[in-house]
């Protein structure tokens, strides 16, 4: 109920604060919310993916979150520092088919905020939902560490609602993984993103130089 | 989603996430215009919700009761609504506690800023809030009953007691406690025995 009351003033809000605003406000959340989930420390990758399989990690409050194994990330050294993981839901279609079923459209606000974002930040967002916890996953990551080392997250792709895809190219390219990969992997999840060593020297990034 | 056979329809759950992040959106803007303001804050989202939402009329109370049961009408969109009595109306789970509890287990104990806000509200607009949520929660059902007729008359709609997850009660004032039981239909003692298992009991009637 609480998610419908506030997508209702998703509206209002970008009236009075502007789409700017609604992203600030968003962002604001998305860092708060990882602040307060406080540490995490792992020994290993394998330690990592097995707290986030049980639903251990701070990653795990989206939901049904698959560490794709067969997807490791290498740096230039051929080391494994980091995966690719999958969401299965979006965390914002509950709360979709709930306005759906209640008040009816989900406001325009939804789109505009995500557009403005797409062209002031980065060009990944498909709702508005998507700017709070694709934020919040980068601070997360922030608050984690492998190995010692900490982590950073890198969005990949997402899938909407009513199908329109985001794939991130260029995160892409950098760990070296095929675009047309991922899209289909958009068949199955709706939200693909990468965790990974911070600093990390990628293969990809190795190959632009 | 989660099955309600009673009600013979599917009540979607929200995603905790979403929930969280709005109990810190509230928790930010309670830093930023304290109590009062957040008050004001939480009673407009919850009367523009209800206001969102399509006007309801119904030629009788019977009529209304049996779509209340199916979860047709408005007040039982979010949660469901049993009918102890013909006027003494139940909610076994409140819709609120799924993101409320995800928030302790996440992040650990509720912010003090949501029972404060509900203190000011039991103080300066009518005793019977526990938190926040409680003020949305209420603000909502008054608001959504004034969008309702029945038999051309309008829907009227007051809080008899609210129990929190946590087993914390607020049960109406002394002086209204009679006057809402006689409403309802119901005794002290009957209240009594229906707040061990149900998380709301509010009193529906015709102006």
């Amino acid at each position: 109920m609480l998610d419908v009351a506030l997508v209702s003033l998703i509206q209002d809000m970008s009236e009075k604060a502007g789409v700017e605003g609604t992203i600030q406000y968003w962002a604001r959340v998305g860092e708060s919310l990882a602040k307060r989930m406080g540490k995490e420390a792992y020994m290993g990758w394998p330690s990592f993916n097995v707290a986030l399989r049980e639903g251990r990690t701070a990653f795990s409050i989206e939901g049904d979150v698959t560490a794709l194994t067969d997807l490791a990330i290498t740096d230039a050294d051929g080391d494994v520092v980091g995966y690719i993981y999958a969401l299965k839901e979006c965390v914002f279609v509950p709360t979709i088919l709930r306005i759906r079923y209640s008040v009816g459209e989900v406001p325009k606000a939804d789109q505009a905020v995500a557009e403005e974002y797409n062209s002031s930040i980065r060009d990944t967002a498909v709702c508005n939902f998507c700017v709070i916890h694709q934020r919040f996953r980068e601070e997360v990551s922030k608050n984690i560490t492998v190995g010692d080392q900490p982590l950073e997250c890198s969005q990949l792709a997402a899938r909407g609602f009513t199908g329109e895809t985001k794939i991130a190219e260029d995160s892409l390219k950098k760990i070296g993984i095929n675009p047309e990969y991922v899209r289909s992997l958009l068949r199955n999840y709706t939200c693909v993103y990468a965790i990974l060593m911070r600093g990390a020297r990628l293969r990809g990034e190795e190959v632009e130089e | 989603m989660k099955d309600k056979d009673e009600r013979g329809t599917t009540l979607i759950e929200d995603n905790p996430l979403v929930d969280v992040a709005a109990y810190l959106f509230l928790e930010d803007i309670a830093d930023k215009q304290g109590a009062a303001g957040m008050n004001t804050y939480l009673m407009s989202l919850a009367t523009s919700l209800a206001k969102s939402m399509p006007e309801e009329e119904y030629n009788t109370w019977e009529d209304f009761l049996e779509a209340l049961r199916k979860g047709e009408s408005i007040i039982s969109s979010f949660e469901v609504v049993k009918t102890r009595t013909e006027n003494c109306m139940v909610t076994q789970e409140c819709p609120f506690a799924r993101g409320w509890m995800e928030y302790t287990q996440r992040i650990g104990s509720f912010s003090n800023v949501h029972y404060d806000v509900a203190e000011y509200y039991n103080s300066n607009v009518k005793p019977g809030t526990i938190n926040t949520c409680c003020i949305i929660h209420q603000t909502f059902r008054n608001a959504a009953a004034e969008r309702i007729k029945v038999g051309g008359k309008s829907l009227k709609c007051a809080q008899i007691a609210a129990i929190w997850s946590d087993g914390v009660k607020k049960i109406a004032p002394d002086e209204w406690l009679p006057i809402l039981l006689d409403k309802a239909k119901i005794t002290r003692t009957e209240l009594n025995m229906i707040l061990r298992n149900n998380a709301d009991i509010f009193v529906l009637y015709l102006e």
